[in-house]
């Protein structure tokens, strides 16, 4: 709507009638509320808005629950150009009295184009904005330092896969997954914490068991930037062998995958139980969805340029990435992979894979990927 | 009818939840007065409401080459583009919100979001911080500004705004999570899980909150077992199994040290 337009609006006198219905005298002698108010209306109609202000505090004074006029201030602060200050006082009839289609709509209306903002009274500080504020201080060079829409990571979790009882694939030889994918995620801190660029965290740093559900709560425990889990593969032919990375996906690799993914996304509707009415557009959960949906893409990203690593680096055919929904990569609140590192169940990989220089190739491949990989 | 008529009966039926009704009084108004932005975006809003998200996105598009200053049509187009999946035109939409009014507080905080989805916490607090300051009745603005600040271990603030955040809407089961994390690396393992039951409290289904909680009992369970205390992890193994029935590490390690 056009000035002019809302101008001739404004003269048609539209009132929220509730708001005059509800107005009670609160004065028995002299000018009530509604006086004041009644008056307030007038000298709009006549353009008087600064009179019209006055008074309509005035009214509001006597009787702070009339969103009428609230309403009415509103009107005349939007007259005397003061848009912030209407939206205040139209927001104040609102807040009395949500039916209030017409102050709803001005507060609509006006802030489609940028308001002055009114000055906010200070006070003086809590004991924790004091201890904020002198965080802050002290992190003031870290926080002007960085720039760019490229992602970035400076916490990285690692989670040795399996563990404890259970001791994931056995090979030929008697190799445990378990015992490798530890040894190669206590390598990989040692080597990132060497570096001192990111800060590197482990989900078990021993043999015992952690349920999957552990694993990610520590990355989001830590507020990772990265998750990246270790296993090592096996499959019941010994001659399947090859290192490869997953993901996960929207777009499952395959009915397996589909049908996993199915399943967690019936898991993930209890997280929302709040969410979804209809007619209501969620801003928070488009949030949410586009987040996941960069994690997954950027986790992609990751899983290929780990990949490459591998191909140049290791002794191990590349079997290329895939996606799929693991559940230890779907509930972590940021990019996640999952690396399998060689085959224990073949002969010559297992055999490989109990060599400290195998080991260290593999540990290097991942900290290359992680420090210089992605540009 | 008087097409001002019309947008006020279109408001009041948008109001009420009566969109198709809404929507046929805006479009007769645009018919009046095809420049009138407040109508066009009325529609656009109840467009997507009906989850007409093309139909809502060529109605705010509209709106800015009528006007190309109306921040409210940008801002909805930079949200499209987020449902979308389109980051940088998003991003450029925000941005433009910026540059007509430096004072947008919605503007700052999609900017201050979208910086805190790349991990780039010092443009997300720079942006978030501004939002905050702009509208501080947000709490979605208090709360990625805390994730921001804990995301750089900045405690002191991140709690402020997680505290922040419960103030204007204390069912905000997420700041309540983070607050106990929060406590939870400074060693105050009670004072975590004291948080993460409140949210349990508000959502007995909240999947975060059963597996912190979980987490923590295994935790303390491991802590008892390497002081020699089975009996006091046997009875945390419990207690992860009171919220996490399934726990694989807790029905494992209650069969074998209570046998």
């Amino acid at each position: 709507m056009d000035r002019r337009h809302f101008l001739r609006w404004i003269g048609k006198g539209i009132l929220g009638t509730s708001g005059f219905l509800l107005c009670t005298r609160s004065v028995a002698w002299g000018k009530s509320a509604f006086d004041y108010a009644l008056e307030g209306q007038n000298l709009i109609a006549a353009k008087r808005f600064a009179e019209a202000r006055d008074v309509l505090k005035e009214a509001i004074r006597l009787d702070p629950k009339s969103d009428w006029a609230h309403g009415l201030l509103g009107r005349a602060y939007y007259g005397l150009g003061q848009k912030a200050e209407a939206v205040a006082a139209f927001r104040g009839a609102v807040r009395i009295n949500p039916a209030d289609t017409y102050s709803r709509m001005m507060i609509e209306i006006i802030t489609q184009k940028p308001i002055p903002r009114p000055k906010k009274p200070r006070r003086p500080p809590t004991p924790l904005e004091k201890k904020a504020r002198a965080e802050e201080e002290a992190m003031v060079s870290h926080l002007s330092s960085e720039g760019g829409l490229a992602y970035q990571v400076k916490r990285v979790v690692i989670d040795p896969g399996h563990g404890g009882f259970d001791s994931g694939a056995v090979g030929p030889a008697g190799l445990k997954e378990k015992d490798v994918t530890l040894d190669l995620a206590q390598r990989l801190k040692r080597r990132i914490s060497e570096k001192g660029k990111i800060k590197c965290f482990l989900t078990r740093t021993g043999d015992y068991y952690i349920p999957l559900s552990d694993r990610t709560v520590i990355a989001n425990q830590y507020q990772a930037d990265l998750f990246v889990s270790i296993h090592i593969n096996a499959n019941e032919n010994r001659k399947a062998h090859g290192c490869e990375t997953y993901y996960c996906s929207e777009k499952a690799s395959s009915k397996e995958a589909a049908r996993v993914a199915a399943f967690e996304n019936a898991v993930l509707k209890y997280d929302e139980p709040f969410k979804k009415s209809p007619g209501y557009i969620d801003i928070e959960e488009i949030l949410f969805n586009f987040e996941r949906k960069l994690y997954w893409e950027e986790s992609g990203k990751f899983a290929r340029t780990f990949q490459n690593r591998f191909e140049q680096a290791l002794p191990f055919r590349s079997r290329g990435v895939h996606s799929a929904n693991f559940f230890v990569l779907r509930r972590a609140k940021m990019p996640s992979i999952l690396l399998e590192t060689g085959f224990i169940s073949n002969y010559d990989e297992e055999a490989e894979l109990k060599k400290v220089s195998v080991r260290e190739k593999i540990t290097l491949a991942v900290i290359r990927g992680l420090l210089y990989g992605r540009g | 009818m008087d097409v001002d008529d019309l947008i006020f009966q279109g408001a009041d039926y948008h109001y009420k939840g009566e969109f198709d009704k809404a929507i046929a009084k805006f479009q007769a108004a645009v018919r009046i007065d095809p420049q009138n932005e407040y109508a066009h975006n009325q529609l656009g809003i109840l467009y997507a409401k009906k989850e007409r998200f093309d139909a809502a996105f060529r109605v705010f598009q509209k709106v800015v080459r009528i006007d190309a200053r109306n921040t409210y049509a940008l801002l909805w187009l930079g949200i499209l583009y987020l449902k979308q999946g389109n980051l940088e035109r998003g991003f450029e939409k925000f941005q433009r919100i910026m540059e007509i009014d430096p004072t947008n507080a919605d503007g700052y905080y999609f900017l201050g979001a979208i910086y805190n989805f790349r991990h780039n916490t010092a443009k997300a607090i720079e942006y978030l911080k501004r939002a905050r300051d702009a509208d501080s009745d947000e709490p979605d603005t208090h709360y990625r500004l805390a994730q921001a600040f804990h995301n750089l271990d900045m405690t002191a603030n991140a709690l402020l705004e997680y505290q922040r955040t419960l103030a204007l809407k204390p069912s905000h089961t997420k700041a309540i999570s983070g607050i106990g994390w929060i406590y939870y690396n400074r060693g105050g393992r009670d004072a975590a899980i004291a948080e993460w039951k409140k949210i349990i409290k508000i959502n007995p289904k909240d999947r975060d909150a059963i597996f912190n909680l979980a987490k923590a009992y295994n935790d303390l369970a491991w802590e008892a077992m390497k002081r020699s205390k089975p009996k006091e992890a046997i009875s945390y193994w419990k207690k992860t199994l009171r919220v996490d029935p399934k726990n694989k590490a807790a029905v494992y390690y209650l069969k074998k040290y209570q046998a």
